[in-house]
């Protein structure tokens, strides 16, 4: 459904990355990790087609659901008004949004679970919100394929663990090819299927997540010694978590 | 879970809405009244009355009287050119503030207008008139837009601060442009002709010059209204907007030919008239709020009303006429400073 | 009548010293042999006091054009030779063409400031100044100029001539009552813009007044001041005077006018172009006494009726020691426009 063939990015005599290739089709989620500075951005603006390839090609639905990082921090308008404009595609140039806009508007809020923040004006409310206003949005958009730009860096613990029941949700439907870049690995566990790490130096690994998310595999990647760690799931169940080695205190 | 601090927003066409706008056009429509029945010949409101609706009943009559005259050939074209330019420039700087995401430019800001005089300067230097004068303004207007777009134009990004700026040194090099061709114009013929246009002022306004300016002012008002939600989607990031579906670079340029001819034309018939595009679409905003599918329909009757208003001050206040632009920077200058405080306000705030 | 004096007056011996219109005291060791004029009407002047056109070395280019387009270019065709860029319409001057003419004396306004003059005296050139406004303000300054041309005897030839037809104008004007008087409207300039001045220090008014008449424009503030045809309308003036001022200004941009057509004026055909003479009959000049007698003639021909074509031949033997033909008078008349104008058959050649 998304994804690159042999696609390279250069900026000047710098390559970014080269030789990559993948495919998300609809039903599978792809988490994307690497450490900063190393072109995940780049990678995701690839695949959305705001980043000219120097090499390879592209292959996309003419229209994405696209979940910027922050998205008009300016606007005065109501949280249904941002989500209305998922629209847009259908409209054309001159199209104004229909009550039929607005319905499918509001059941999109209504699938993030956050009809509240309907009549909400956007600059007004807090990140949160605002994630699950521009979550809406590209659900309105109708597109098969989500592409989200680091959906949970600028969000609180609280607020995390609600993108990610989102994400993973999303992902349980099988109806949309996801994307989503990452810093914490856990993440990749919590809501995808498979994961793409852009290793330091160039070269890039990919596969499910059960073989991608191991130690090894991690501490080449950041550059420190990632170790599993069992915790306590909410329901009582047992969880594995794969942490740094700097993480908690010595243990008495 | 989250936080309800966030306050309501006002949306669609509720009945406060619509009782807003019920206001603004029954204010058009009394400012148009009482211009028609304003100036320095007195006319009584029921004769007026029955002038306008002796014409309307049969347009084609020979008026006779000086008093029928007055109101239909002299007051009648200049309140409706006035209203007319009024909307076009009061929407063109709507327009020009959601592309550019700022609050602070208008078709002066950019240099746009100033394009545009030289465009018409440099037809009357040469004799003509009428549709070429028009054409020109239009042509030298839409080049002004495009040079700043291209000044402002770094590794493909267009800061809006570099816009501004931008439009400021275009601005000032058709000023000096306007200043040569003033320099070496006729003093006896073409130079009067040139400084008296350039001051801004209706009252060269007849049916034939409002003839002239109806098409390019109603196109481009009808453009930028059926792009009224689109202006909503310029408004984003490129690369947020483009997710949407949107062609900004090509949209944004259908905007832009439709704000140059609406400036074009309002300068061609009328001169540099300054402060409408910067300060009606803030009054618009606090009235109907930010979405462009009630705000350029507002910003249109709020301007139209206003320039009707101001038109009306500068021709009836003193027995000599008031050039236009003194007033409208007169008042527009205070009010444009204090929306310039609130806004550093709100976005220190933010 | 008037005797011409040709010979040179001696007075070698004594310096020529005067005060001019700016309360500066002017020195010349002799009478001046070049003179130059940045004011419009003093070109002519020079002409006149002097009989001739080598005294003159420079003039205003609207002065120019008077000479250009009247009986004075053929009176003395070598006057269109003479320099005409020491100076731009407005007054201010351009010193190296002015210094470029080796004046000894340079006339220039005092009503305009230092900066019209400061640049002047700066390039070491000898200056006296005039003041425009008033009927004793131009007998003044043209004794002083013919004091500085070493012709005194020229100007009291001029200004008794002066001295005489005004008292006799004033006598008889003075028993016409109020509601006999004319409401008369000098428009400045009609071609584009509309303008007319108010009471204060406005020579046509004063002019207007001497024979009987009544300034229609008086409550307007200063001089030059655009008006609207409205306002026209308004003042509804028994008579419209056009001035000479813009070649191609004609009668018919009054009957063409839908709204100034319909005045009084015009419905009486009292609308008459301002004749051009040796130089302009708006402005006062050496010829002005000719064109009070026109406009008495005009303005009340039940109490006067000189022989104006007489006294023009008169008028321009004393003045310019030159023969006025019929065809001559006719064009400084504009016959051919306005011969059909109410009460102008008095003015056709017998």
């Amino acid at each position: 459904m998304i994804g690159l063939e042999n696609a390279a990015v250069r900026f000047g005599s710098r390559t970014l990355f080269r030789n990559i290739t993948f495919d998300v089709p609809v039903g599978r989620s792809l988490a994307i990790l690497g450490p900063n500075g190393r072109g995940k951005t780049t990678l995701l603006r690839s695949v959305l087609g705001f980043q000219p390839l120097a090499e390879g090609r592209r292959h996309a639905p003419p229209v994405t659901g696209y979940v910027p990082q922050h998205g008009m921090s300016q606007a005065k308008l109501s949280g249904l008004d941002v989500v209305i404009m998922g629209r847009a595609v259908r409209l054309g140039l001159f199209g104004q949004p229909s009550a039929e806009d607005r319905e499918a508007a509001q059941s999109a809020l209504v699938q993030v679970g956050a009809c509240s923040l309907a009549e909400l004006r956007y600059d007004r409310m807090s990140g949160g919100q605002r994630q699950m206003v521009l979550i809406a949005r590209a659900l309105a958009t109708g597109s098969q394929a989500l592409v989200f730009d680091e959906p949970t860096s600028a969000l609180d613990l609280g607020n995390q663990a609600r993108t990610l029941a989102l994400l993973d949700g999303l992902r349980m439907r099988r109806e949309f090819a996801i994307i989503f870049t990452t810093h914490d690995p856990n993440h990749a566990l919590a809501a995808a299927d498979d994961v793409l790490m852009m290793m330091p130096g160039g070269g890039e690994m990919h596969g499910p997540v059960a073989e991608m998310i191991e130690p090894d595999k991690l501490s080449e990647l950041y550059g420190v010694r990632m170790g599993w760690v069992e915790v306590n799931g909410p329901t009582g169940e047992v969880r594995r978590a794969i942490l740094p080695s700097f993480a908690g205190i010595q243990a008495a | 879970m989250y936080d309800v601090a966030a306050g309501p927003a006002r949306r669609g066409l509720g009945p406060l809405r619509l009782g807003v706008f019920g206001v603004l056009v029954l204010t058009l429509l009394l400012s148009m009244l009482f211009a028609i029945g304003a100036g320095r010949f007195s006319v009584s409101v029921p004769r007026i009355i029955e002038i306008l609706l002796a014409a309307a009943i049969d347009p084609d009559v020979a008026q006779a009287q000086m008093d029928e005259r007055i109101v239909l050939l002299v007051r009648l074209p200049r309140v409706l050119l006035a209203a007319l330019s009024g909307a076009a420039l009061a929407v063109g700087g709507t327009a020009l503030q959601g592309v550019f995401r700022n609050p602070l430019v208008s078709p002066q800001v950019l240099g746009i207008s100033q394009g545009a005089a030289f465009g018409g300067a440099l037809a009357l230097l040469f004799g003509y008139a009428g549709v070429v004068l028009l054409g020109m303004s239009f042509v030298f207007g839409l080049s002004a837009l495009v040079l700043v777009g291209t000044l402002a134009r770094i590794d493909g990004r267009t800061e809006v601060i570099t816009v501004i700026l931008s439009g400021m040194v275009i601005g000032a090099l058709f000023g000096a442009l306007v200043s040569i061709i003033q320099f070496v114009a006729d003093p006896n013929t073409s130079l009067p002709a040139i400084v008296y246009w350039l001051m801004g002022s209706f009252s060269t306004a007849t049916w034939a010059r409002l003839g002239l300016a109806i098409p390019g002012m109603t196109i481009g008002l009808l453009v930028i209204f059926l792009l009224r939600y689109r202006l909503n989607l310029l408004a984003l990031e490129d690369s947020e907007a483009r997710s949407l579906g949107v062609n900004p670079d090509r949209e944004r340029w259908y905007v832009f030919i439709a704000i140059s001819l609406m400036t074009g034309t309002s300068v061609a018939v009328a001169g540099i008239v300054g402060w409408i595009g910067l300060v009606v679409p803030h009054a618009a905003r606090i009235l109907v709020g930010e979405d462009h599918r009630v705000l350029i329909p507002a910003a249109a009757l709020i301007g139209a009303a206003y320039l009707t208003f101001i038109d009306t001050l500068a021709r009836t206040l003193t027995a000599a006429e008031i050039p236009l632009g003194v007033l409208t920077a007169l008042i527009g200058a205070p009010v444009f400073g204090y929306l310039l405080r609130r806004y550093f306000k709100e976005t220190q705030r933010a | 009548m008037l005797a011409a004096t040709c010979a040179a007056t001696a007075s070698f011996a004594d310096p020529i010293t005067f005060t001019d219109q700016g309360g500066r005291t002017v020195t010349l060791a002799e009478p001046a042999d070049r003179i130059a004029s940045i004011p419009i009407p003093v070109a002519s002047t020079i002409i006149a006091i002097d009989g001739g056109t080598s005294k003159l070395v420079g003039m205003n280019p609207t002065a120019k054009s008077a000479i250009v387009e009247g009986v004075m270019g053929t009176m003395f065709p070598e006057a269109k030779e003479i320099p005409s860029d020491i100076t731009a319409p407005n007054f201010i001057p351009n010193i190296e063409e002015l210094a470029a003419t080796n004046p000894d004396l340079v006339i220039q306004w005092a009503d305009y400031g230092s900066d019209m003059v400061d640049p002047i005296t700066n390039a070491g050139l000898n200056v006296a100044l005039i003041s425009y406004g008033t009927e004793d303000k131009t007998r003044y300054y043209q004794e002083m100029v013919a004091k500085a041309l070493g012709k005194p005897e020229r100007a009291a030839e001029i200004n008794g001539w002066r001295d005489a037809v005004a008292k006799e104008l004033a006598e008889k004007a003075n028993a016409i009552p109020v509601e006999a008087r004319p409401k008369v409207l000098y428009l400045g300039r009609a071609l584009s813009s509309l303008t007319a001045s108010g009471n204060k220090g406005n020579y046509n008014g004063w002019q207007i007044e001497l024979v009987g008449g009544v300034n229609a424009s008086g409550d307007v503030e200063g001089n030059g001041t655009t008006i609207s045809p409205e306002q026209i309308a308004e003042w509804d003036p028994d008579v419209i005077l056009l001035n000479s001022f813009e070649a191609e200004l004609g009668v018919d941009r009054i009957y063409n006018d839908p709204i100034l057509s319909l005045t009084k004026a015009a419905q009486d055909r009292k609308v008459y172009k301002m004749p051009l003479g040796g130089y302009r009959w708006d402005p006062p000049s050496q010829e002005s006494p000719l064109s009070w007698m026109w406009l008495a003639n005009l303005l009340h021909p039940e109490i006067f009726s000189y022989d104006l074509r007489g006294e023009m031949k008169t008028a321009y033997k004393s003045l310019y020691g030159y023969d006025l033909s019929d065809d001559e008078i006719d064009g400084i008349l504009w016959l051919g426009m306005q011969a059909d104008a109410a009460n102008y058959a008095q003015f056709q050649a017998k």
